[in-house]
């Protein structure tokens, strides 16, 4: 394994959990992972040593997501919980995957540049400017949906007042 | 700047620790004395908790890469199977291998046939052990070289390296300073220069499981 190889391996699985807050689908995660993967390995060639890596995949993944998103019907639910608990694996999970689905649903209510934004910072724990950075816009840009969107949560969520 | 209000947005960018250490001051005081920012601030944290917990599990499932990557050949098998072009895309890597990260590598020993014999133990682990076995020492890699002897790439406490199978006993072909010692096991093979040296020797594909297994019970000759 070389150093590209190993950087992508050790990314993948906070890619997944990018992958999840986008697409509020268990399934639609993993797929969307493996692809993501896939076009990294191939587009290698155009990353350039001594950048962000982890930004460079988070943004061809959310790219691939965008194009899926657009090439199909927008999904106008997240997937039922029984769904869902079919894909837990080790016993103990059923508890998790209630409380992760409760909030992709709440997540799923946000104008899609307000979720990435969220699962960006939130999830994933980059800075403002590393979202930035994946997602391409300003700074600034980045701030407001980002708030916006964690004010909409808040109220969804049932924590704080509208002031 | 001081005379603005703490509001909201300036509440959040406190939590997610975006702040200037003045500005970071200035907002932990402005909470501390208004019980209505105290209340944002901590439905902000407790919610971002929430987040980063209900999540966090995710990433610590391990994900396979889909193709070019060599774990085990069980998983070569098993992708060789599914897409064609794999054969080609480890060939593709190993060469990129070169050129990526190979400022700060050492370069290691150079590949010449009157290269090293290998230290006894090390000799006997790549006698004995499949690849993908976990252990001090760990083999990533079996194949033939273009001579025909059979080569392993390995990672032992102190030393990656290629070494193939001579006459004589396993001769090393390529060696850097083992990257196992660190203790962490994504950086174990982390190393482009020793990708490179495979592929400058390898003939053909790596050996799959089967292949590998009985290469061993022939004593790679």
């Amino acid at each position: 394994m070389d150093a590209f190889e190993t950087a992508l391996i050790r990314i993948l699985p906070r890619l997944r959990r990018f992958a999840h807050g986008l697409t509020r689908d268990a399934a639609d995660a993993d797929d969307l992972t493996q692809r993501a993967a896939e076009r990294a390995l191939k587009s290698r060639a155009q990353w350039q040593p001594g950048t962000n890596f982890d930004a460079w995949t988070y943004r061809i993944l959310r790219n691939l997501w965008i194009d899926t998103a657009r090439s199909r019907q927008r999904r106008d639910k997240v997937i039922a919980p029984a769904e869902d608990a079919e894909t837990v694996g080790a016993p103990g999970d059923a508890e998790a995957a209630a409380e992760r689905l409760f909030l992709m649903r709440a997540m799923d209510r946000l104008p899609d540049e307000q979720r990435e934004a969220v699962a960006l910072v939130m999830i994933e724990g980059l800075s403002y400017a590393e979202a930035a950075e994946v997602l391409e816009v300003p700074a600034g840009t980045l701030t407001s949906r980002l708030v916006r969107g964690r004010q909409a949560l808040a109220k969804m969520l049932g924590g704080v007042n509208d002031g | 700047m001081m005379a603005e209000p703490v509001d909201e947005p300036m509440v959040i960018a406190w939590i997610d620790g975006e702040l200037a250490p003045e500005q970071a001051a200035r907002v932990e005081q402005a909470v501390a004395a208004d019980p209505a920012l105290r209340e944002l601030a901590e439905t902000h944290r407790a919610m971002r908790a929430r987040f980063a917990s209900a999540f966090g599990g995710i990433a610590d499932e391990p994900v396979a890469l889909p193709s070019a990557e060599i774990v085990s050949f069980a998983d070569m098998r098993a992708r060789r199977m599914r897409r064609l072009w794999v054969p080609g895309a480890i060939a593709a890597s190993l060469v990129a291998g070169l050129f990526i990260g190979q400022v700060e590598r050492p370069k290691g020993v150079a590949d010449r046939a009157d290269a090293l014999a290998l230290a006894p133990d090390l000799a006997r682990k790549l006698d004995t052990q499949l690849s993908g076995e976990p252990g001090p020492v760990r083999v990533a890699l079996s194949f033939r070289a273009r001579d025909g002897a059979y080569c392993r790439s390995f990672s032992a406490t102190h030393l990656d390296g290629v070494a193939c199978r001579t006459a004589t006993g396993w001769t090393l072909r390529y060696a850097a300073p083992g990257t196992a010692a660190r203790g962490d096991y994504a950086q174990a093979g982390n190393n482009p220069a020793l990708a490179g040296a495979i592929a400058a020797i390898i003939a053909g594909d790596p050996l799959d499981a089967a292949g590998e297994r009985s290469a061993r019970d022939r004593g790679w000759r």
